[in-house]
Formats: C-alpha cells, structure tokens, sequence
C-alpha cells in the first residue's frame, strides 16, 4: 500500500479500503467498500496543501455533471483534517495505459466512436457550466480493455486544481514549467489561450484539448510534439500535419478526412471559431463508424503480399492488406481488430499491430 | 425524532403525498439542493436497497438521480435525491406546441423509462406529474418510490398508483403480479394526455376498457401510422402484448432523426456516401451479383438483390434492412477469392437533439 490509508481501514464508518489503486498528480486513489449501500467505489484523497486547498470546491463542481461518459462524483467530506472525495469506480485503465501504449495509433472507426463518446461527456458538463481544464489520456477512462466498452471523463474536480499549478508555473516561467510534472503531461493537450491568459479559460480550451488527444489517437504522435518546445508550437498554434498512411487506404481515406476535418476545426487558434462541444456532438453523429467488439490475435500467416490470417481463441480469421490501417502486419505480428461473419472463415476490419 | 445527518440543512419547505413524506434541503458537503423523501421500510429491505443500488448507478439524463440513503424515524428510510428546480409536465404547454416538441417529449420520457427498465427497476407510477421540465427543458422522471422490483417477488397487496394510468392488471385485489409492462401501460396513457387530450373515458373506467377503434385519429397531433399503432399497443389490455420500452424509444428516435442518417460503403476502393441527398447506392461485381441499397430516411435496406450477395454470410432478401455494420459479399463461398468482392457498411449513429 502507499499513501496515508491502509487496507480494511475504516473511513467514516462507512467506506472500507480494499486497495491502493494509484496516484495521479495531486490525489492517492483506492478501491473501497461502501459498507452501507454495498457497492465498490473509488476513493480519493489529496496528496499535498496545494490539492487541499481546492479539493471541497473541486468535488463541487465534478459532482454537477450527470452522464454515462463522465466518472459520477458521489460524495465528499472531511473527517480528522482530512479530505476524502467518493467517485464512480471505474475498473481499467486509462486512455494512456490502455491505447496509446499498446498500438501506435488507432483506426479511424475506433477513434471517431471514441471522439463522439468524449464529445457527448464534454457537452454534458459544458451544459452544467462545467469546464474541465485539463483533458488529456490519462484523464480518460476506457472500460474492459482493448475491447473498448465504454469511456468515462474523469477528474474533473482536479482539473481545477490542476489549473492553479498551471497559472501558477506558466507565470513563473519556463524553469517552473518544467519542475511541474502536473504542467507537464499537460502541455501537449493545452489551448494556446492557456498559456497565454490563464486565468481567462472558457469551454473552447476542453474543445482544443480533445482536437488534440484525437490527433494522437489517429496519428500516434502529439500535435504540437512534447517538452517545452511545445509552447511556442501552440502558441502559434499552426496546424499540424498528418501522416500520409491517415489517407492512403480507401478504406480508411473517406472517415479519416472527416476526422481532419473536425480534428483541425478543434485546434484553431481563435477560441471563438472552434466548434462548442454540442456542434462536435452533432458533427460526429454523422461520422459512419461501427460499435462492433475488438479482438487481439497473432497473424499467423500472409499470402502473395495481399491476404493473411489471425488465430486467436476461435477458428482463424481472414484478413486482408486493405484492411490493416497503419503498418503491416508480419507472421507472428499481434493484431487488434474487428470481425464480421464469413464463410469459410469470418473477416477481420479494420487490423491495428500492437506494439 | 429525525435525526438526520449534520450536512442535510433543512430549507423549511417540506410536502406529503401517498407515498410518505418529503422535505428539501441543502446538501452542505456537496453545495446543492436536494429532495429527501421518506419511506416505510417495508419486510422487503433488501428488495429496496438492491434496487435504490441499482438507480444510484443509473446516468440516465431523463431519471432524477439519486444520490445518497439516510435513515428516518422509527421504520423509515430517506431517499436522498437530485432536486429539479422546474414545472412539472401536467402544467407544461410546452409539449402540446408543436409535433416535434411533442415527439421529442415522448422520446425523452420512453429513454427514462427504458433506462430505469435496464437497472431492472419498475417505476410504477409513471404520470406527467411525476415528471419535470428542467431548466434546460430536459425531461426528468421522478418519484419512483413505489418502484419495485421485477421478478419474482413483483406483486403488490391491492393498489398503489394513480387511476387513469395504471394498467389492468394493476386494478385487482388481492396480490397482483406485474411487470415493467405496467409503466409501459402508463406512457401510453401519458402520451395521450401529453397531447392535450385528456385522459380517454375508457381508461377511466374500473377496470380500465381498451381505446375505441381509430381513437388515435382524435388525437390533435396527427400521428404516423407506425406510431399511432405503437401507443396504441402500449395500451394493449395483456402486458404481453405491450412493446418494450426500448423499442418505444427507438421507433419515436427514428422519426426524430428522419433523414439525418449517413451510410458508407467502401467498394473497389471507392467511397460511396448514402444519405438523404443520396437515397440509393448500387453495389455490383459483373455478372456475379448486385445489390441495391436505399435509404429512405429512417432506415437502409435492401431494394433490388439479384444474383450471390450475402450479408454477413447470411442471405439477403428485399426490403431487409441492412445490419448497422456489416460486410457485404458478391459472390458465394464455393468461388475462388478474385471470383469474390466483399464491401464494408457503417453507418453514422446521430443523436437526437433537444
């Protein structure tokens, strides 16, 4: 265990800790046991004075937004001069752990259901006056793994907390920057207008942060690169670039242009001109994608450059090259992918090689 | 004497009504108004418990949320809910100004409900007086205190809920068993009243008489068919025969999104967009086979099928509509693979927008 609770610990009368799940920047994370209404829950408590400061008014405020695709606030409240804030648990990992370090990039399908999830937890939020502040993959939650199920919004309270350390380190300067690891992870999904006036953030900042984690997930790299030298990239905010194997598949080339399109919509300079979340709701409802499970499997074999196979737990699965968005698949390669019915074997679309 | 927790600040408005009491108060924890409303805790503890578990789990944007149990005097336990600041629907004109309006009221009420049905719960008292407008205008279904739980152990000891409203086989004596049907029964209801109607002299009866032939025709708003028939079932004397809440929501969303559709199939490595200014694509490999596909606004299917055309490996036939992801195949299976082309089809999943 780390951190200043102990399994089987009881806080509260109520609440009994089961596990040390992890620390963010700011906050220890358990698993508990709320022993009244019988139910695993996710309790957070601040790490240091700066995340006490804002944790009641955090949780304030996280605890407006109602939606499947954002993590419920539950409770809060102090006992023995100590803050402890009661969330959803959430079972898997995030964005960071789950996606990014296991493929490169991911297939446009994936990456516009996961934008129109985001999208719609995003507006939910925004409608309650709620902004987030500091969206980027590890804030996002992805249920059951690679299959994807569900994605949850999380740490909105810390967002705000978060945000002091930021307008506290963007005005001190480059060499506080970089002493902040909360500053840090940040920069690359930050608004110019975050740095530029941070205590004048409005909704468009969420917008621009989710343009940005979106070019990542379909292009595998950062829009504006990492480390300091990102500051003056988004700062003059000039688009960036998109590999050319985004578009170079028929396959993909329709939905992956779509997604540019509403990728740089997100990451324009001017914060009027990017769309409100309701607008990216509505556009990505009329991006065609399937909601169809994911598999990993091992490609066990390729013919004339142009087809294989995947064998994983059931019979083997046909795949063709055209399918494969990004790089291709080599024997012994583990793949991620979708499949439809078929005869005499069923069809993966689309593939992904894990990393 | 009510001894209720220190952050619950009583706000002095408090309310009665047949299921217990309520009174409103300030959450100071967590900075927000709440409901509490108690109840008597009946020999099915945790029966109730399960299923106020199972609403505090529910993210449901058209279900008050509830928050938190607390326990009341004597035998009673407080049910520490969202509070909505907002009319209830009964006094709304809002739903009676339009035909879109009115849909759009009827979809948010059928998703509510069909979101409480999935936590497997019964509302039990669904009536446009249990539910509120919110500031935004959304719809928020409440009072589900007399919810119980399906299965088994679903039968009441006579009657509890509102006349008008509840089903048949609700006005009984003795135990009663029902289903999630019952709530389903009430949205009929309540989607007639919601139309400026009143509530129909039939359902007014004890016990409650099936809607005269063509009753639907009377309505103010002039319904499809589809929809007309579909109100109509949810009415349907055997609860049998009444539609999943799901399907009500799903049929009423289909009209709300009438046209907004895209479909894209990619063919010989070819994009081809089917929407509402493109209704029919043609998807042939020479004198193998074909298929044509339309899209006429509320759905794709097929429209033309000649030759070997499989869809996920299943046969295809006229006016099927088509999966929501799929891959077509022109070609049988006993063909070698340049003898065979095979297309991908996605469509969009558009929300409805309040």
């Amino acid at each position: 265990m780390t951190g200043p609770l102990n399994v089987n610990e009881v806080i509260d009368g109520r609440y009994q800790i089961k596990s040390y799940i992890d620390k963010g920047g700011m906050q220890y994370v358990y698993k508990a046991n709320d022993l009244i209404l019988k139910r695993l829950i996710a309790l957070k408590t601040p790490q240091n004075p700066s995340a006490e400061k804002r944790f009641n008014r955090s949780a304030i405020v996280a605890a407006k937004v109602n939606h499947p695709n954002v993590a419920k606030t539950l409770d809060y409240f102090e006992i023995d001069n100590r803050q402890y804030l009661i969330e959803e648990l959430i079972e898997g990992g995030d964005l960071e752990k789950i996606i990014l370090q296991k493929v490169k990039y991911v297939d446009p399908y994936l990456v516009a259901k996961i934008f129109h999830y985001l999208a719609k937890g995003v507006a939910a939020s925004h409608h309650v006056g709620v902004i987030h502040r500091d969206l980027k993959p590890t804030n996002v939650m992805v249920l059951s793994g690679l299959h994807v199920n569900s994605i949850k919004i999380t740490d909105f309270g810390i967002a705000k907390m978060a945000e002091e350390e930021l307008v506290e380190a963007i005005e001190d300067g480059e060499a506080t920057i970089s002493k902040s690891r909360t500053v840090v992870g940040a920069l690359p999904y930050m608004a110019p207008e975050v740095i530029s006036t941070p205590r004048e953030v409005s909704f468009p900042a969420d917008i621009w942060s989710l343009g940005a984690m979106m070019f990542e997930l379909l292009t595998g790299n950062k829009p504006f690169g990492t480390g300091l030298i990102v500051i003056h990239k988004i700062i003059e905010a000039i688009p960036p670039e998109f590999p050319s194997f985004i578009t170079n598949k028929a396959q993909f080339s329709y939905l992956s242009k779509k997604l540019i399109e509403l990728i740089l919509s997100c990451l324009q300079k001017d914060a009027a001109t990017r769309p409100t979340a309701d607008q990216l709701v509505e556009h990505c409802g009329t991006l065609c994608y399937p909601t169809t499970e994911r598999y990993v499997g091992t490609v066990k074999e390729i013919r004339y450059n142009s087809w294989g196979f995947i064998s994983n737990d059931e019979p083997d699965v046909f795949f063709n090259l055209d399918s494969v968005y990004g790089e291709n698949p080599v024997n012994g390669s583990n793949v991620w992918f979708s499949k439809f019915p078929g005869d005499p074997n069923w069809r993966a679309h689309p593939v992904v090689c894990l990393k | 004497m009510l001894d209720l927790p220190k952050r619950y600040v009583p706000n002095g408005a408090s309310d009665s009504g047949g299921f217990g009491s309520v009174i409103y108060c300030k959450d100071e924890h967590l900075d927000r108004p709440v409901a509490i409303k108690f109840i008597r805790e009946d020999s099915e503890k945790h029966r109730l418990m399960d299923e106020l578990n199972a609403l505090m789990l529910l993210r449901s944007k058209h279900v008050v949320q509830v928050y938190d149990i607390v326990k009341g005097e004597s035998d009673s336990i407080g049910i520490v809910e969202e509070y909505i600041d907002g009319d209830d629907l009964s006094n709304s004109p809002i739903p009676k100004t339009s035909y879109e309006y009115y849909l759009k009221t009827l979809w948010q009420i059928a998703s509510g409900i069909a979101d409480i049905h999935g936590a497997e719960v019964i509302h039990r008292d669904i009536k446009p007086n249990n539910m509120k407008l919110d500031k935004e205008g959304i719809v928020k279904i409440y009072d589900f205190g007399l919810s119980r739980d399906e299965g088994a152990k679903a039968v009441t000891k006579g009657f509890k809920g509102t006349f008008g409203f509840a089903a048949p086989e609700l006005i009984a004596s003795g135990f009663v068993a029902f289903s999630r049907a019952v709530d389903t029964y009430a949205f009929g209801a309540t989607a007639i009243v919601l139309s400026g109607l009143g509530l129909p002299d039939a359902l007014q009866k004890i016990p409650p008489q099936p809607l005269p032939d063509n009753f639907m025709s009377t309505l103010p708003f002039k319904l499809t068919p589809d929809l007309a028939s579909l109100i109509t079932a949810c009415l349907a004397p055997n609860p049998n025969d009444r539609p999943l809440m799901t399907h009500v929501r799903d049929l009423l969303s289909r009209h709300l999104l009438h046209n907004k559709h895209q479909a894209l199939a990619v063919h010989n490595n070819k994009p081809l967009v089917l929407n509402s200014s493109k209704r029919t694509i043609s998807l042939r490999f020479s004198d193998v086979g074909e298929i044509v596909i339309e899209y006429d606004g509320f759905r794709f299917y097929v429209s033309a099928v000649s030759g070997e055309v499989l869809i996920n490996n299943q046969a295809v036939s006229v006016g099927k509509e088509i999966p929501k992801s799929c891959v077509v195949a022109l070609g049988g299976s006993h063909r070698r693979a340049n003898e065979r082309q095979f297309i991908t089809f996605d469509v969009s999943n558009p929300e409805v927008v309040l």
